[in-house]
């Protein structure tokens, strides 16, 4: 049994898919393994044509990592800005196009915030997530709503999908996350197979910090004496989480399937804001409930044709009250609801040539209420289009191409067009080596913030356009005691409209610029590899690096002029090692170190020393043992994050926590 | 365990470092940002400018920076250099600098606080006032807006709070309106506009008057949508600035608008400068008529006209460009030449020129950085004697000398600890003098003032005293000239019932005709064309008693210039302490910028001539 188990693993690992996140659930683990190792070896020999970065199952488990956002830092291309803490915000631009260009998709619809265009990536818990994958240029696969061809990056979120084995009716999760700053962070997940084809998925967890953690800013002369040196402790950036989800599952036939998925999350949370010069403490609180219905149904006819519908309803509540008695009191009220229909086909018209189109419809509306006065709401609506047209082909085994063209109606503005081209050019099929490359346009528009904010937004803003092109050279080892993904890509983007928002005093709140253009080169070059070692251990080994310079072109007389944009390092990079172990009873036990590192850069526009960021990188290490006992399943976790307990910032005047400690049980039946 | 991590941090560091490229680098001890100096222009000129960036709301970069105008030295983060181990630097978003007092304030609004430095922008304390916004003096009191009050109240009522600039605390509160922003005083008036500005489409459109003594809101007068500004102008009308007018009201709330929208304004005699915001300009006006004046500088070039200073020699305007990158800080003559430009911090919104001129000492760690403050005088504004026998020979009068000469000669002769001396002629006859800096009023005596008095052998009542009654004035309109309200330093003869108050005197150039036989020379002051002159003051009864055959006169305890000899330096000091005004009311000066000193007592004898006030010197007994 042990010895099946093993070889189970290894086939898994070799089919380019980390393990599956419940290796040691022996029998589950069996029924799971066979679904993935269908799609792995599907999409490892003939999708892709844009290869993904990919996190999932327990390499995603294994990270020192509390939300997507922090998984994130581990992709190549990608800056995350965060305020710092559990309940600090926390949003990722990916190659330097803005974070705005960044589209995030939960399982398959666009997680939408028509209000700012800004997805908060921190209140996403890794604990229900089973894969995360980021796409540059767009999805690898034709078969998509029109609305995915329209961002210049994409973040794919797939929560975990249930498992069972013939007699299993129901799985139970409990698991329990204590930390530093009195992190409580309860979690539990129902799994119940209703018939034999329909199942249904409940998972909620709440999670609560009081945000006190200690920091520091120390400056010295020019001489080594110390100027100042003083610690102390964040202070109102509590945050207090409730998410609720429940997923329906019916597939039917070999091809079909439909599933609903509801999702709730409710928070309240302090905004510690910026620390300045006499402000130790602020008082700013935010309220949050975001919650989602959505349905998708998929199937297949003549083997050749496939549809896909997507429905979805979204209504979200923002209360933002400031209590700080030295600012000028507001209180406002932000409701935002969104309805998303899309309706995508795909035809293969030979084996080697598909053609879809697909047509997505969105309203979104923005209450926005002032309690402190008695004006009554303010109403915002937008109704966009989008119709896309894509046709992929192969020609054999050397050549993959996908083409796509979307069209983009906002309101009554005129249609914009915006193409996109794809290739991967194998020249030796029996050599796992590919050259990859696109390019593609996307526009990104205002947000109803950039537009109506009062005072700030600014009703005549032009959609921002990204100009994309990369390529990339990919090479994969697979061998019986290794197997290795390297590649390295280059890439040039231009921004043009490039629209800025600059955090301003309460990180709630935005200042609208309209920065003109930007031109970006970068290079990213990544690896992963799994070594499996005698004695049933397996290294692994994760490396990322990114250099780019993401440079203000608008006007030779800007005294920023050919300077790189703010917040852009021209160097980061992780490493990650890891070192697992089996036991011959098949538990689990490992160790796991991470390196972060995000380089000098400008809190501002122009390159000057009054606006230079210094480096900051983090070394974390986490431990964890897994043990399969009967039908049960423990797993213990303990993370050390900032080891050496580095005072840096992300965002200027925005201190992030110094050495931090989580710990987790978790039990499944 | 705290060695252990240091060893692996160091470890981890290297091995890093080792592996990483050129400018892929590692995190150092992060310091203190530098004070930059440019050189930007060859003129000279008198003093310093103080240019106050706000910086972005959240950014922590509001910035001093600071412009020696006589070596023409641009010093960007001046305060920096003054204050390396200030914790998070100045602050957030720098809303209001002024100099009064010999003290700089400047107000940093999202830090919630009032910073106090010396005229170098040394910090000497803070004055923490919620949401601050600008500043206003009067006496020894500063005046300060605040969008909110020390309790909030539910229609969002700012307040206006009195500091005591001795102690640095809040004195006294009133509410006013919709968040209060500039402020300024007339006599027992404070005016502040309430912008209302927070809230979209609630513009408030008062401006609040305020009795000070009683320190309430008396009245709310409508001047305009928005008011943002007002700033009075030398014959004590009021200009406002509103989103739609420039509106003028006289003491009887007479209005005068005019249609623009005015985003600053620097009034210099009898013209006021406005930067019109939409169209673009800047554009002056007359204080007497309200005529639109022709000005030749051209500002339209600029991304947006920001900060203004009409100074008399010079004006100053500021581009704040885009808000988040370097501003511009342009120097133009009133014919319309530029004649020079900084590039400055963020925002360069707030301008204000002093007296002094600093260096940057070439060791910024140093927290004395900047050149040190004489503690003699180095200046000399007014000289005017009364007739007397040493007049035009101390100092001597040259063929052609005016006014200005005869004081510069004077400086040659007492300023700068030169031991010279001055005579000050018979009754009422002065000299006005100051120092490189205000004089600061503390504990005991503030300055000692030299003469050449003398004490009798073998009776210490009685020697040679012409005494002088000592008059300080602080720089309140901040012109640099002596031109501001004067205060008495009350001597031990004040409350004396001999003592004449206000009494007058005038002396002709016809009775210039007795004179005794050791000076032939005129005995009226040779570089004044009128033919009379007319001093006012107060008026000592004689003196002069024949003891021992000899004639001298009674020394007087305490309070008098040339009275003790200065040898006794208790006897020469004085405490700025003893001010009084024309009242007698005792008047709390936390500083002084000027000095007067006039002859006090009247008699003349055949023999000696008239007693005279001699002066040959003066020091700040604060400065090292």
């Amino acid at each position: 049994m042990t010895k099946r188990i093993f070889f189970i693993l290894i086939i898994a690992l070799c089919a380019h898919s980390v393990f599956a996140d419940s290796e040691a659930e022996v029998d589950s683990l069996y029924s799971r393994f066979q679904i993935e190792e269908v799609e792995v070896t599907a999409r490892a020999l003939s999708k892709d044509v844009i290869v993904p970065q990919t996190l999932k199952g327990a390499e995603l488990q294994r990270l020192n990592a509390l939300s997507v956002a922090d998984a994130l830092r581990y992709f190549s291309g990608v800056q995350l800005k965060d305020y710092g803490g559990v309940g600090g915000i926390k949003t990722i631009n990916v190659r330097s196009m803005g974070s705005q260009h960044t589209a995030v998709y939960y399982n398959g619809v666009q997680l939408g915030n028509a209000q700012n265009g800004q997805v908060d990536l921190g209140r996403f818990s890794l604990d229900n997530m089973e894969e995360i994958q980021l796409f540059n240029g767009q999805k690898s696969d034709i078969f998509q709503s029109a609305r995915e061809f329209g961002s210049a990056g994409n973040v794919y979120l797939t929560t975990r999908k249930p498992y069972f084995k013939p007699d299993e009716k129901v799985h139970v999760r409990g698991q329990m996350r204590f930390g530093s700053f009195a992190l409580a962070n309860p979690n539990i997940g129902v799994d119940v197979k209703l018939t034999e084809a329909l199942s249904l998925t409940l998972d909620a967890e709440y999670v609560y910090s009081d945000g006190k953690y200690p920091f520091r800013y120390r400056r010295v002369l020019p001489t080594g004496e110390t100027a100042y040196d003083t610690t102390a402790i964040r202070q109102n950036g509590d945050v207090n989480a409730v998410r609720a989800e429940v997923g329906l599952h019916h597939y039917y036939r070999t091809t079909g399937f439909w599933r609903v998925h509801a999702y709730n999350y409710y928070s309240e949370r302090g905004v510690p804001g910026a620390i300045v010069n006499n402000v130790w403490r602020n008082g700013e609180r935010l309220w949050d409930r975001n919650s989602f219905v959505q349905a998708q149904w998929q199937d297949e006819w003549f083997g050749r044709w496939s549809t896909r519908l997507l429905a979805k309803y979204a209504n979200d509540y923002t209360h933002y009250k400031n209590y700080d008695e030295r600012l000028l009191p507001s209180n406002n009220e932000y409701t935002q609801q969104e309805v998303y229909l899309s309706l995508a086909n795909k035809v293969q018209v030979f084996n080697w040539w598909d053609l879809s189109l697909a047509y997505d419809y969105q309203y979104n509306s923005l209450n926005r209420l002032n309690l402190l006065l008695d004006d009554g709401p303010e109403f915002f609506l937008r109704h966009s289009h989008w119709l896309s047209a894509a046709t992929a082909f192969n020609i054999k085994e050397y050549l993959r191409m996908q083409a796509s063209v979307l069209m983009t109606a906002v309101d009554r503005n005129t249609p914009r067009v915006t193409p996109g081209v794809f290739f991967s050019f194998r020249p030796y099929p029996a050599i796992d080596l590919s050259i990859n490359a696109f390019y593609k346009q996307s526009y990104r528009y205002p947000t109803f913030n950039d537009l109506y904010y009062t005072d700030l937004g600014n009703a005549s803003l032009r959609p921002e356009l990204a100009r994309q092109h990369s390529v990339e050279l990919a090479y994969r080892v697979s061998h019986k005691w290794l197997t290795a993904n390297i590649s390295a890509s280059y890439y040039y983007n231009r921004v043009t409209d490039k629209i800025i928002a600059y955090p301003k005093g309460q990180q709630f709140r935005w200042t609208m610029l309209n920065l003109g253009t930007v031109k970006i080169n970068g290079v990213d070059a990544k690896a992963d590899m799994s070594l499996f070692l005698p004695l049933r251990f397996v290294l692994r080994g994760r490396l990322n690096y990114t250099y780019q310079t993401a440079i203000d072109v608008t006007n030779p007389n800007d005294t920023y002029y050919g300077h790189q944009i703010p917040y852009i390092p021209w160097h980061s990079g992780s490493v990650v090692v890891g070192l697992d172990w089996q036991s011959k009873r098949g538990d689990h036990y490992g160790l796991n170190y991470s390196f972060i590192y995000v380089g000098e850069r400008y809190s501002q526009q122009e390159n000057i020393i009054y606006n230079h960021v210094q480096p900051w990188y983090t070394h974390d290490l986490s431990i964890y043992g897994e043990w399969g006992i009967k039908r049960w399943w423990l797993k213990a976790n303990l993370e050390i994050n900032n080891l050496l307990g580095q005072d840096y910032e992300v965002i200027q005047n925005y201190p992030m926590p110094k050495q931090n400690v989580r710990c987790t049980l978790a039990v499944r039946y | 365990m705290h060695i252990s991590r240091k060893i692996l941090s160091n470890i981890l560091n290297v091995v890093l470092c080792t592996l990483s490229l050129s400018h892929f680098s590692c995190r150092h001890d992060e310091v203190v940002y530098p004070t930059i100096g440019t050189h930007v222009t060859d003129e000279v000129r008198e003093g310093g400018l103080y240019v106050l960036c706000e910086g972005n709301m959240g950014s922590n970069k509001a910035r001093l920076d600071y412009i020696n105008l006589h070596s023409g030295e641009y010093y960007a983060n001046w305060y920096g250099s003054q204050n390396p181990r200030q914790l998070k630097e100045l602050g957030d978003v720098g809303n209001d600098i002024q100099a009064y007092g010999g003290r700089l304030y400047a107000v940093i609004n999202c830090s919630h606080k009032v910073e106090v430095m010396d005229r170098k922008a040394r910090h000497i304390g803070q004055v923490d006032i919620p949401n601050c916004r600008y500043l206003a003096f009067k006496g020894d009191k500063m005046y300060v807006s605040a969008y909110v009050g020390s309790v909030a109240t539910p229609e969002l009522l700012g307040s206006v709070f009195e500091v005591d600039t001795a102690t640095l605390e809040i004195t006294r509160e009133v509410k006013v309106g919709h968040q209060p922003d500039e402020l300024c005083i007339v006599d027992d008036k404070l005016y502040v506009v309430n912008s209302g500005g927070y809230i979209t489409n609630r513009h408030d459109s008062t401006l609040s008057v305020i009795d000070l003594p009683s320190f309430t809101e008396t009245e709310k007068i409508t001047v305009g949508p928005n008011p943002q500004r007002v700033r009075v102008d030398n014959s004590g009308k009021l200009w406002v600035c509103t989103d739609s007018y420039l509106s003028i009201l006289d003491f009887i709330h007479e209005k005068k608008q005019l249609t623009l929208h005015a985003s600053n304004i620097s009034i210099n005699g009898s013209t006021a400068y406005v930067i019109d915001k939409e169209q673009h300009k800047l554009r002056a006006f007359s204080t007497i008529d309200f005529e639109e004046l022709d000005q030749p500088i051209d500002i339209s070039s600029y991304e947006n006209p920001y900060g203004l200073l009409a100074t008399n020699d010079v004006i100053y305007i500021t581009d704040a460009k885009n808000y988040v990158s370097s501003g511009v800080l342009h120097c133009y003559g009133y014919d319309g030449k530029e004649h020079w430009r900084a590039q400055t911090g963020d925002i360069p919104g707030h301008l204000c020129r002093v007296s002094g001129a600093y260096e940057l000492h070439p060791d910024t760690t140093k927290q004395d950085t900047a050149k040190a403050f004489s503690p003699y005088i180095t200046r000399v504004y007014e000289y005017l004697p009364a007739m007397g026998q040493f007049v035009n020979v101390l100092p001597k009068y040259e063929e052609g000398d005016d006014a200005e000469a005869m004081c510069r000669k004077c400086e040659q002769a007492i300023a700068n600890n030169a031991g010279g001396m001055i005579c000050l002629g018979g009754w009422g006859g002065y000299v006005t003098f100051g120092f490189d800096h205000a004089v600061e009023n503390k504990e005991g005596y503030d300055l000692r003032i030299l003469g050449n008095a003398f004490l009798m052998s073998g009776n210490e009542a009685y020697g040679s005293s012409e005494p002088g009654i000592v008059m300080v004035s602080r720089d309140d309109n901040k012109n640099g000239l002596p031109d501001d309200k004067w205060y008495e330093l009350k001597g031990s003869m004040y409350d004396d019932p001999t003592t004449q108050h206000h009494v007058s005197k005038t002396y002709t150039r016809e009775s210039d005709t007795i004179r005794n036989a050791f000076h032939k020379q005129p005995y009226y002051p040779q570089w004044i064309e009128a033919e009379s002159i007319t001093f006012t003051g107060a008026r000592l009864a004689p003196l002069t008693e024949k003891i021992s055959e000899q004639s001298v006169q009674r020394i007087l305890d305490f309070g008098y210039v040339d009275n003790k000899p200065n040898t006794d330096k208790e006897g020469t000091s004085f405490d700025i302490s003893w001010a009084v005004d024309a009242d007698g009311k005792s008047i709390s000066l936390p500083c002084i910028d000027f000095v007067r000193i006039y002859t006090a007592v009247d008699e003349a004898y055949d023999a000696t001539g008239e007693l005279s006030t001699e002066v040959t010197g003066a020091i700040d007994l604060h400065i090292e």
